[in-house]
This record gives C-alpha cells, sequence and structure tokens, in this order.
C-alpha cells in the first residue's frame, strides 16, 4: 500500500533525508520518498493505515517541533 | 513589528545582534573584559540554544556530521580559544543565513505551487435538473458539467451545448484562446473566459489532463539529472573529508612545532581547524541545485513542455543529431489528394474503389482518400498488411491499396516512375492517387533555431515515397532524408544513429512513434497528453502542436545547466578559496572567522537566489 503525506515545516533537503531515515526505520516500512520541494511524503508499508499514520506523525514530531506531517 | 516579534526565528537574530553589540562595547569601548565575556556567553545561549538542542539530537541519532553540530563545535570551540565575539558571530551568522535561506525555499515552493495550480477544487454539475457545487473529485463520467466564465474546467470533457473562448495556456502555453463549441473536447485546467458551456464528462477528475500533468511533473524530480546526482553522492563525501582535514590541521601541526621548536601554538591552529568546520556543510549544493533543476521543469510546465526529469535536461544540451518523424510531425498531417492517375478505370470509379477499402482506417493518408470519395460503399470484409496496405473485398472484387511491396504481392504492375498509392482490383492495377501533406509553417525557423542549440544534423525518416518527403525536407531545411521506411526501418535507422555514439532527439507526434520515443537519447512527443503510449515512452512531452516550442526546451535545459553549474562552481570555489586560505593562516586576523561563516551560509544564499532566477522565469515567448 502506497500513502501519502504532506510534510511542512522542512527547511533543508538534509533535514529531509534525515527525517526520511527516521520514517524508514517504523516497523512495517518498506519505502520512503521524500520531496523537499514539493513537501510530499510517499511511504510504501503493509501496516494499518491509522497506525502508520500515528508512527509517522510522531517521528516527525520527534524530528522536530516545527514540523507536521498530514495524509493528503 | 508585532510580526516579527512572532517569528522566533528573527526573535533570537535580534536578541543575539544587541547582546553580541553590547559584548563588544564593553570589551573594547570600556575594557571590561570579564562582563564582556558574560554577555558573549549569554549571546550565544540566545542565538545557539536550539541548534545545540538539535546537534544533540542528531548524536543520539548517529548524525554526527550534521550542520548543527558543525556549528555547535566551530562557536564552542572559539569560546575554549577565548574569542568570544567570533563564536558568537559564528552562531549569529549562521542563524541569518538560516533564515534568509528558509525564505527563498518557502518563495520558490510557493511560486512553483502558483504554476501548478491548475486543478480547481469544486465543480458545478447539473443534478436533477439543478446546478449544484460539488467536489472536483467527485464528478462521474458522463455528468454534465457547467462552465462558468472565469472558471477552471475540472475534469476533461466534451462540449455539448454553448460557444466559448478558452484560455488553455496553463496545459499548452499557447497564449491564442481556443474557440469552444458543441463536439470541442476540453482538458481539465483550461479556463473558461466568456461565455456558458455545457459538457460532458468524459474522465475523473484524478484521470483527467490537469492531474496528470501534476503527477509528471512531481515524478521529474525523481528522475535526476546527472549534477543532481553529483551533488547528492558529493555531500556524502564532502563533509567527512573537510571534518578529517580539521582535525589534522588542529593538532598536527602544532605537535609538530611543539617537538620541532618546543613552543605551543595550539590554539593558533585551533582556529583555522574551526573555520574549516564552518565550511565544511555543502548547504549551498545540495539546496541550489535540485532548486534550480525543479524550478526549470516548473518553467517549462508552464510553457506548455513538460519534461519528465532532470535527466533530459542533460540529454538534450549534448544532442547533436535531431530525428523528425515527418506526417503529423514536420506537417501538419491534414492531407488532400493532390493527383489522381488512373489506368483502365474512370477516374470516380478509382476514387470511389480506393475510399471503400480505406474506409474504416483511421490513417491520417486513408482520412484523405476517403474524404474524396465519401459516398463510397463499405467493404464487406478488409485485411491490414503491415507497413504495405490492405486488402478489401468489395463487390465480389479484391481491392488493394497500398505501396509498391502490396502491388508486387497481388501481382499487379506499377508504371515505371509512378508515385503515390496505389490500387488493384484482382491483381489487375488500376491507378494510383497522390496525396500531399503541407509543411508547419513555423518548421523552417524551428529547424534553424535548433542548429543555435548544438544541433549539427537533422534527419527525416518517413514511410513516404521518396520525392514529396525529398520536396518538404528541402523547404523545411532538413539535412538528410530516409523515405519509404516501415515502422520497423524507422526504428532501426534510429538506433543506428544512437549507436554511432552522437545525442539523438526524437521528435514524433507520439501516436505511433513509441519505440522510437524510447529508444532515442531524449524522445519529445509532440501534441499533448493524449496518448498514454507516448507519454510512457517519452522523456519530453510538448503540450501543443507548435513546433516552436521545440527550441524553447532546449533553452530551458541549458538555463537550468548553466545555473546549477555556475552553483556549483561558485560555491566549491568560494569554499576551496576560504579553506585554503584559513589553513594558510590569512584568516587569523579578528573577523577572519566571520568571512568564513560568509563562506557558508552567503554563498548558499546567493546560490539559492541564482536557482531562482529559474523559478521566477516569465513567460518570454508569448510576449
Amino acid at each position: 500500500m502506497t500513502h501519502k503525506y504532506t510534510v511542512t515545516g522542512l527547511d533543508c533537503p538534509n533535514c529531509a533525508k534525515k527525517l526520511s531515515g527516521m520514517i524508514e526505520k517504523i516497523e512495517g516500512v518498506e519505502s520512503v520518498k521524500l520531496n523537499f520541494l514539493s513537501e510530499e511524503l510517499t511511504v510504501v508499508s503493509d501496516a494499518e493505515a491509522a497506525a502508520l499514520d500515528k508512527a509517522v506523525k510522531a517521528a516527525g514530531r520527534e524530528f522536530s517541533r516545527k514540523v507536521t506531517i498530514d495524509r493528503k | 513589528m508585532k510580526k516579527l516579534l512572532k517569528d522566533g526565528e528573527l526573535l533570537h537574530i535580534l536578541a543575539g545582534a544587541v547582546l553580541l553589540v553590547a559584548g563588544l562595547l564593553l570589551e573594547h569601548a570600556w575594557k571590561l573584559t570579564l562582563p564582556a565575556a558574560i554577555v558573549y556567553g549569554a549571546a550565544l545561549l540566545v542565538c545557539g540554544a536550539e541548534v545545540f538542542l538539535e546537534a544533540v539530537k542528531g548524536i543520539f541519532r548517529g548524525q554526527l556530521l550534521d550542520e548543527t553540530f558543525l556549528m555547535s563545535i566551530a562557536s564552542v570551540g572559539a569560546f575554549f580559544i577565548a574569542e568570544y565575539a567570533e563564536g558568537v558571530a559564528v552562531m549569529l551568522f549562521y542563524l541569518i543565513g538560516e533564515y534568509f535561506e528558509h525564505r527563498a525555499v518557502r518563495r520558490s515552493r510557493a511560486t512553483i505551487r502558483s504554476l501548478m495550480d491548475i486543478n480547481p477544487d469544486t465543480a458545478l454539475v447539473v443534478l436533477d435538473g439543478a446546478e449544484t457545487e460539488v467536489d472536483a473529485a467527485e464528478v462521474a463520467v458522463g455528468q454534465t458539467v457547467v462552465l462558468r466564465p472565469g472558471s477552471r474546467i475540472p475534469v476533461d470533457c466534451v462540449v455539448l451545448r454553448g460557444n466559448a473562448a478558452v484560455d488553455t495556456a496553463a496545459l499548452t502555453g499557447e497564449s491564442a484562446p481556443l474557440d469552444a463549441a458543441p463536439g470541442v473536447r476540453l482538458s481539465s485546467g483550461m479556463i473558461v473566459l466568456d461565455g456558458v458551456l455545457y459538457a460532458k464528462a468524459e474522465k475523473t477528475s484524478e484521470a483527467s489532463a490537469a492531474a496528470r500533468i501534476l503527477q509528471l511533473v512531481q515524478e521529474a524530480a525523481d528522475r535526476k539529472s546527472r549534477q543532481e546526482r553529483f551533488i547528492t553522492s558529493f555531500a556524502h563525501v564532502y563533509t567527512p573529508i573537510v571534518v578529517g582535514l580539521a582535525v589534522l590541521v588542529a593538532f598536527v601541526p602544532p605537535l609538530i612545532v611543539f617537538f620541532a621548536f618546543h613552543s605551543n601554538v595550539l590554539l593558533d591552529w585551533v582556529r583555522r581547524a574551526l573555520m574549516l568546520l564552518v565550511v565544511s556543510c555543502p548547504c549551498a549544493l545540495v539546496i541550489s541545485v535540485p532548486l534550480a533543476f525543479f524550478g526549470g521543469i516548473g518553467c517549462a510546465a508552464s510553457r506548455g513542455i513538460l519534461f519528465k526529469g532532470g535527466v533530459s535536461f542533460d540529454a538534450l544540451s549534448h544532442a547533436s543529431v535531431a530525428v523528425f518523424d515527418k506526417t503529423g510531425t514536420l506537417t501538419r498531417g491534414t492531407f488532400t489528394v493532390a493527383g489522381v492517375w488512373p489506368v483502365g478505370v474512370e477516374r470516380e470509379e478509382l476514387l470511389r474503389l480506393m475510399s471503400a477499402a480505406e474506409s474504416h482506417s483511421s490513417h491520417p493518408l486513408a482520412r484523405a482518400i476517403h474524404a474524396a470519395a465519401p459516398d463510397a460503399p463499405l467493404p464487406s470484409s478488409v485485411k491490414e498488411v503491415a507497413g504495405k496496405g490492405l486488402l478489401a473485398e468489395l463487390e465480389g472484387d479484391t481491392i488493394a491499396v497500398g505501396n509498391a511491396a502490396l502491388m508486387a504481392d497481388v501481382g499487379a504492375v506499377v508504371p515505371d516512375g509512378q508515385e503515390g498509392i496505389y490500387a488493384a482490383r484482382n491483381g489487375q492495377y488500376i491507378g494510383a492517387v497522390v496525396v500531399c501533406d503541407t509543411l508547419r509553417a513555423e518548421a523552417k525557423q524551428t529547424l534553424a533555431a535548433l542548429r543555435g542549440y548544438g544541433i549539427r544534423r537533422t534527419v527525416m525518416l518517413t514511410g513516404d515515397a521518396e520525392k514529396p518527403a525529398r520536396e518538404i525536407a528541402a523547404v523545411a531545411g532538413i539535412d538528410e532524408v530516409h523515405a519509404r521506411l516501415l515502422p520497423a526501418d524507422k526504428y532501426a535507422r534510429l538506433e543506428e544513429l544512437t549507436e554511432s555514439g552522437a545525442g539523438v532527439v526524437y521528435v514524433g507526434d507520439g501516436i505511433n512513434d513509441a519505440p522510437a520515443l524510447a529508444r532515442a537519447d531524449v524522445g519529445i512527443a509532440m501534441g499533448g497528453i493524449g496518448s498514454d503510449a507516448a507519454i510512457e515512452a517519452a522523456d519530453v512531452v510538448i503540450m501543443n502542436d507548435n513546433l516552436s516550442r521545440l527550441p524553447e526546451a532546449f533553452a530551458v535545459a541549458r538555463k537550468t545547466l548553466r545555473i546549477s553549474r555556475f552553483n556549483i562552481c561558485f560555491a566549491l570555489g568560494v569554499k576551496i578559496a576560504v579553506m585554503a586560505a584559513a589553513i594558510a593562516g590569512l584568516l587569523n586576523f579578528s573577523g577572519g572567522m566571520w568571512l568564513a561563516v560568509f563562506a557558508d551560509v552567503g554563498v548558499a544564499l546567493l546560490a539559492i537566489v541564482n536557482s531562482l532566477r529559474m523559478v521566477f522565469q516569465k513567460r518570454k515567448s508569448d510576449d
């Protein structure tokens, strides 16, 4: 399953790379694509949607309080 | 002022700057060293608290060499060697640079978004006889949508009632409006200028043109150019190398000096090393290069040119051979019968038989013949012979219509020198018609313009007869003509050209050219988002039918590459110069470290502003 999110508050490509690294570590996540300029996050995961949302959002909060992640 | 205060970033910068000035006054005007140090410390905390926090978080995540960590080490390091003002300055300048960087990034995002804001959120549909506003995503195929003046078309549709001028610029880059009347197909993203239209939805919003364009542009970011890939891999090695170098610079020379001369120069060399840390962040490149490509892709899209990735920018700029499909690409693709040469039958009878045989075919040549005798009867059966023509059963006879190969197959003898499309009845040659196509008005100019972009050789591939092909090529200014090619031959010719090592651009109208589009170094499909196979196969899709967009595609590619190349050279040049100066001790004056900070954030900012030129580029061609 492919899940799409909008990520706001990312200020540099480096941060985008770090954040996508954190999301990759979430259980059940197969691949992560985070486009810094279009602020789009695509996660491929077999995990249940609600659980994944929670984990992804938590990763965003943990990464920086300026970052918010919402499902598209 | 209220807004400024709300902006936390700016508040930190202002507070830090005030404290830094206070510290400088205490230290230099009143010579109060200890109070000055305390004020400097406060300034560093005010500016850097958040950066330190990020750095510590980074360490726990195993990201040792990130920007925040490097800046923290540099500023704290400056404090340890009692260069308090420098330490505060490093942090302060870093914050100022970041502040402007973030603004620039936000600004370019907003611009690109507005460029791409071509999909309306809502649609007016007729529900139970009443006009109702619904979510654009909910419009179903077959529903009637109401298009009012000034509104964006929500889905691909065909006009049922009404007349209006429609602005297609967002999709095609074409400034002349389209006249919409019943039967005309419209794409989502176009804007109705005047008049009210009632139209039948042919696709859902998601499957419509605007959404597909957006998706293409989004995905383009993943197909990175050589430069973008270089930057990514470069960033991986650059920082560790510079940090390693900094460690060596800090400790090796002092050790040598200590053992050789028994003097302590550690502080001096630590200072040089700190400057290296400050310039060790590759952010100027990591942001500005992808931004230039992103801007280039957006800028091209606003002109109706869709690049499927930065990688096509490279390929276009290296291309030296341009190969064109003739029909529908160099020519209009609308044919008319220009000459009829019957043998043993009446002229009308020949046209009637040929028209009947071609009546099911959608080939442009067939349409032209059919148009010359529209009242022809329908054949009882038709068999297509790939690359040769077709055989039709009509009124008990077998009619063969096609090229010389087909005539040979059925045993008909074509008179010497006869060009055109031949016909035979039951193996007996009965004549030929010549069908003409007209060259596009802009073809000649386009070909001439392409030479200015490094195209040295132009080639035309066509299934047409030699003579008309040569005539068209001569007028257009094409160097080489390969005529009478079967679809498979076209592909083989193209393959030969690509294997010769020259960069080959293939321009086709996209409907039957998918293999060639895919094989060429850059496949350019003309004429829009209509054919899935073409979009799949092409690297660049030109939304309207106008050849003059072609040189523009080259221009955008060149400019993007030029900007990103300049940024790479500029940023690396300044950084290497500052590093060399720092190691050589040329920056060991008060304020030298400030220069190092400029080499980092200042250069990043300038590079970003340079890339923004690509984002803000206006449409020049339509003026």
